[in-house]
């Protein structure tokens, strides 16, 4: 359920679940990682308010898996995945309602935030025009730190069509920055692996 | 490797390095060149992606209400009447406009009091083709004036609401009358027997009255091209 100031899942996982001592640092290593997590849902989702839902919904799921996280090292790599597919799912079954770009705008940095140059606000826009396709791989190699082969396999596609969809993605950010484009990959497979 | 496996390389991941690669590289300027380039530009979008976008939704204008929509149509037809009303009042031409330009040149001709003589008013309107059946009691102003080509009449009558210029235009043919209102000054021409006149008045004159009056105390002399 999509509120206006949503609560924190950490907090809202602290209230349903009485946490012991035992499961109190792995609450604050999930809290810790919040922040990366709702960034890294805000540019798949495009959108701050689907983005804190999927944060949430994915921390409970990561709650209620914890047993599966062996290492705390993986966890931010484990919640980040976690965080894909729930996006995924959501892609999935909200298909038709997910935000139009013709909707929304990237709001203008204001003085706190201004930024040294008008590029990067350019390249940001950019980012944010990218069909998922090519940003989904970009945001997962870049924020995520994902290997290609990585990032191949949690797509279900082959190395070569990530190699492939990363190319390109660079390719129309490059033309945006004022480069010339590179030539296209010819017959690059996109095929699942 | 071959330039296009090396720039899909690079294009996908700007820092890989790899004994093919840069041994393609050493030898391939341009290739070099790509990867300086797909280097600074991640170096951007990493930068760029560090911040999460900060998005709103673009508010949509909510339909107007109908009320609204009736004084737009309201406000949109009164501004339209307006500028027709400016428009069928203003000068219908040049013809009208320079009568204006030439009273204006002319203003002592509105501050005359005393009557002219009838000598004057026969000067005036020698060479014009028109004899003009008018007690000179009511004239204060009798001139032959260089007008579009032509000397013409240029007159000032005194009526109950003012004095009045005429200037009987010969040579200048209207299909109808045509009111105008410029500078302050009021106007009209009407079409005559051979050719027109125009009255002007300051303010409200009588100018329909004085151009009525007119069309029955001008008597066109043949031949007066």
């Amino acid at each position: 359920m999509r509120n206006s100031e949503p609560e924190s899942p950490v907090s809202s996982i602290t209230e349903r679940l009485p946490s012991s001592d035992a499961q109190a640092p792995l609450t604050q290593l999930f809290e810790s990682l919040r922040p990366d997590l709702l960034r890294f849902a805000q540019w798949l989702a495009r959108d701050r308010a689907i983005a804190e839902d999927i944060v949430q919904e994915s921390l409970l799921r990561a709650w209620r898996s914890r047993d599966a996280l062996k290492d705390p090292a993986a966890a931010r790599a484990w919640l980040l995945t976690i965080v894909r597919r729930e996006h995924a799912r959501l892609y999935e079954r909200k298909r038709l309602e997910l935000v139009s770009l013709d909707d929304i705008v990237e709001a203008q940095p204001g003085p706190r935030l201004a930024e040294p140059d008008g590029d990067l606000f350019t390249l940001r826009h950019a980012i944010m025009r990218l069909p998922l396709e090519y940003r989904e791989p970009l945001v997962l190699q870049i924020l995520g730190g994902f290997s290609t082969e990585e990032i191949a396999q949690e797509l279900a596609l082959s190395s070569t069509a990530v190699l492939t969809r990363l190319f390109r993605a660079r390719n129309k950010l490059r033309v945006i920055c004022g480069m010339a484009a590179a030539p296209d990959v010819p017959g690059a497979s996109e095929a699942a692996s | 490797m071959t330039c296009e496996e090396v720039r899909l390389l690079i294009g996908a991941e700007p820092a890989f390095t790899g004994t093919g690669l840069e041994q393609h590289l050493h030898s391939c300027p341009a290739c070099r060149r790509f990867r300086e380039e797909m280097r600074a530009l991640d170096a951007n979008i990493r930068r760029a992606l560090q911040r999460p976008p900060e998005l709103v939704r673009r508010i949509r204008t909510p339909p107007p209400a109908i009320w609204r929509q009736w004084t737009l149509a309201a406000s949109v037809i009164l501004a339209t009447l307006a500028v027709l009303l400016l428009w069928v009042l203003r000068p219908t031409d040049t013809l009208a406009r320079e009568v204006v330009a030439h009273v204006q040149r002319e203003p002592e001709s509105w501050l005359e009091g005393q009557q002219v003589t009838a000598q004057d008013i026969e000067s005036a309107l020698s060479g014009a083709g028109v004899q003009l059946n008018i007690t000179s009691d009511k004239v204060t102003y009798a001139q032959s004036c260089w007008f579009r080509g032509h000397w013409v009449p240029h007159l000032v009558v005194q009526t109950a609401r003012g004095p009045a210029t005429i200037m009987i235009l010969r040579h200048e043919q209207v299909n109808a009358r045509r009111a105008f209102s410029e500078a302050g000054m009021s106007g009209v021409i009407v079409p005559a027997t051979d050719g027109s006149m125009a009255v002007l008045a300051r303010g409200a004159g009588d100018i329909d009255g004085v151009a009525r009056a007119l069309q029955q105390d001008v008597r066109w002399l043949p031949g007066g091209h």
